[in-house]
């Protein structure tokens, strides 16, 4: 008896041994990445929280000695101008931000949809020139689309960013709604054309449901990419109403003398709205919609 | 219920043509298998009755309507699939009622007709379940409910059993053929399996390269053949096609093989070898009707056991003859071993002869 429990507990140590160098090398570089991305978000917070003279002290006050919420109040109070810029900036960011997610995702699904299921004159072609303007950087259209802005009379209104946005988002957006559409059978549209749908109410009623993570995917994406840009729209906007909360941010704290709470409180509540974005539609990532529709 | 009927039906992918002048006509109530190997045009054949792709010519007619044009919902059809194709969001009764509800059925009727469908297939414990949580038998099982809930005119099936086991198919070959006894139902019924053909249908069109090759009941299928690819592919294990030459000398012919024995030929067979246009002539012959000797024989023919497979109730022998692969079924009591020297005597009622040439069957008149 004994002698077979020690033989299985030095085998078990043995194998247990062997995995474990694997296991703990990953643990520790998952530990690593962890702190290398939480850190300067748990430093934005603690810095949030400190008074304008704590925050500039050295060596640094881990955690304050007067912890404060003051910086915040200032921010969320309407009744002064910080406040009144703040929120103006955030009501400004939130508009353009659900606009382009909104017509992104009214543009992408039927287009994702179209060059899934049909096949038509063009279509690879068309399919990869919608990535061509992915292929270069960013700010190399910055002044071409800046100058027709101007000619179509956009300069200074959201509708400027809301379109630029659409062009940075839209291609991905296709392509990564165009994956999801692959993988729905087309047996499922097939079987409701005949059970009686039109081809459009097969696609709203069958293809649609199914396709929701992907459709959340593409609006969270858009949704981030508007809501964190700011090269065009420091660009295409001078009057100060209409700035968005990355330009507004920057702009307010490097004309206001450097007030670090205040610049981090406006970061903080800045990331808000994307984190509970995630946290709320996060479970539609997981779910395999399609398990159970068809037999492999 | 409605009769179905193709006329010079052709499907063209550019040059390629899946489906070339198919003609047959579906009657009433009658149960048709499509059959053939993969790429023979027989799924496309079924989207074109089902409307789910377009056709480049001819017409297909369901009931007494040209449907050509007409969209997939509008031609009252019903189709499984054979993936199911189930709505993997909707639980089974709503997978079932989606049929109804897209004809705007009353609610109290579609929960009737919805539980009566459950009833007779026998899953009204499922219906709250979602596909995912269901066997692979009670997906199709619920796949062929939400066909038959509506009372199509025709139905339309796709492979249904291939996605099944072994047993649960054969369990499955036979409710379907009871659910077309009762509900007199028209069938139109794809599959490779020439076994379910043979089975359940009343009718089967062989189809190989887009062409339809026979269309007939699948006892004058097997025991007729128009040519060397019907006849390889009915029956299993498939008919031995043995490729011998022809000559006539004193009034009677005689079939040579490669190995240089001759066979003298019945009057009745050497009337059919006389339409030959070539010398080539093929033997074709299933293993029932051919017979087995240890010793010589007159009129048997010599060859040397290839691989010897008990099944259990008969043996199979494989023998090489004219360099053609000849099964033959034995007794399982017949004791043979591989390279062992045997007579093989052909039952010259029961066998087939085609053109070498041509591969068409040869007839006597």
């Amino acid at each position: 008896m004994s002698t077979i429990a020690e033989t299985a507990s030095r085998a078990q140590t043995r194998r247990r041994v062997r995995v474990d160098g694997w296991r703990w090398g990953g643990r520790i570089f998952l530990v690593f990445m962890l702190l290398y991305t939480a850190v300067p978000m748990i430093w934005m917070l603690i810095t949030s929280i400190k008074s304008g003279f704590a925050a500039t002290q050295f060596p640094p006050q881990w955690w304050p000695d007067e912890p404060t919420l003051a910086s915040y109040q200032k921010l969320l109070d309407p009744q002064n101008s910080v406040g009144q810029d703040f929120l103006r900036f955030f009501w400004n960011s939130l508009f353009v931000s659900t606009a382009t997610t909104i017509l992104s995702v009214i543009v992408a699904v039927p287009a994702a949809y179209a060059f899934s299921r049909f096949s038509f004159p063009g279509r690879n072609f068309l399919f990869f020139t919608v990535l061509l303007r992915n292929m270069f950087p960013a700010v190399i259209f910055l002044v071409p689309l800046f100058i027709l802005m101007r000619a179509i009379g956009l300069v200074n209104t959201h509708g400027s960013l809301i379109l630029t946005y659409l062009t940075f988002g839209l291609p991905l957006a296709i392509w990564l709604l165009k994956g999801f559409y692959d993988n729905i059978p087309v047996q499922l549209e097939q079987a409701a054309r005949i059970d009686g749908a039109t081809r459009f109410q097969a696609f709203i009623l069958i293809v649609m449901p199914l396709s929701t993570p992907g459709i959340i995917a593409t609006a969270i994406y858009s949704f981030i990419g508007a809501w964190n840009e700011y090269i065009y729209a420091y660009t295409f906007l001078s009057k100060n109403e209409q700035l968005t909360l990355p330009v507004g941010i920057q702009r307010f704290f490097s004309e206001n003398t450097t007030d670090f709470p205040g610049l981090m409180a406006a970061s903080f509540m800045m990331s808000v709205p994307v984190v509970v974005l995630f946290l709320v539609l996060q479970r539609y990532f997981v779910r395999a919609l399609t398990e159970g529709a068809v037999k492999h | 219920m409605a009769h179905v009927v193709l006329k010079d039906l052709v499907k063209a992918y550019g040059g390629f043509k899946a489906v070339n002048d198919v003609s047959l006509t579906v009657n009433d109530g009658e149960f048709v298998a499509l059959v053939g190997p993969s790429g023979c045009g027989k799924t496309t054949t079924l989207n074109l009755v089902a409307g789910l792709i377009p056709v480049t010519s001819g017409d297909i007619v369901i009931g007494d309507r040209v449907v050509n044009d007409l969209d997939p919902k509008d031609r009252d059809i019903a189709m499984v699939f054979q993936n199911y194709a189930l709505y993997p969001q909707k639980s089974v009764y709503k997978n079932l009622a989606f049929p109804l509800q897209m004809r705007r059925l009353p609610r109290e009727e579609i929960d009737r007709k919805v539980k009566e469908a459950a009833r007779v297939l026998d899953m009204t414990h499922l219906l709250e379940r979602k596909p995912r949580e269901l066997s692979g038998g009670q997906q199709q099982r619920v796949a062929l409910g939400r066909a038959l809930v509506r009372d199509p005119a025709v139905f339309l099936m796709d492979e249904p059993l291939s996605n099944l086991d072994a047993k649960l198919r054969v369990q499955m070959r036979s409710e379907i053929k009871r659910f077309h006894q009762d509900l007199k139902a028209t069938i139109i019924y794809v599959t490779h399996d020439q076994l379910e053909a043979v089975t359940m249908a009343d009718k089967m069109a062989v189809m190989n390269g887009g062409n339809l090759q026979q269309y007939d009941s699948p006892a004058q299928v097997f025991a007729h053949p128009v040519n060397m690819f019907v006849a390889s592919f009915i029956g299993s294990p498939a008919m031995s096609l043995i490729p011998l030459t022809a000559s006539t000398a004193n009034g009677s012919t005689v079939l040579t093989g490669a190995e240089g024995w001759s066979l003298e030929l019945s009057p009745h067979n050497a009337r059919k070898v006389a339409r030959a246009t070539t010398k080539k002539v093929v033997l074709g012959a299933r293993h029932s009707t051919i017979k087995l000797h240890k010793s010589a024989v007159p009129g048997a023919i010599p060859a040397k056991a290839y691989t010897v497979e008990p099944t259990g109730d008969v043996t199979f022998v494989q023998a090489l003859l004219s360099g053609a692969i000849v099964n033959i079924s034995v007794s399982p009591n017949v004791a043979v071993a591989p390279d062992e020297q045997i007579w093989l005597e052909f039952d010259q009622e029961r066998t087939h002869l085609f053109d070498g040439e041509t591969e068409m069957a040869l007839k006597a008149d």
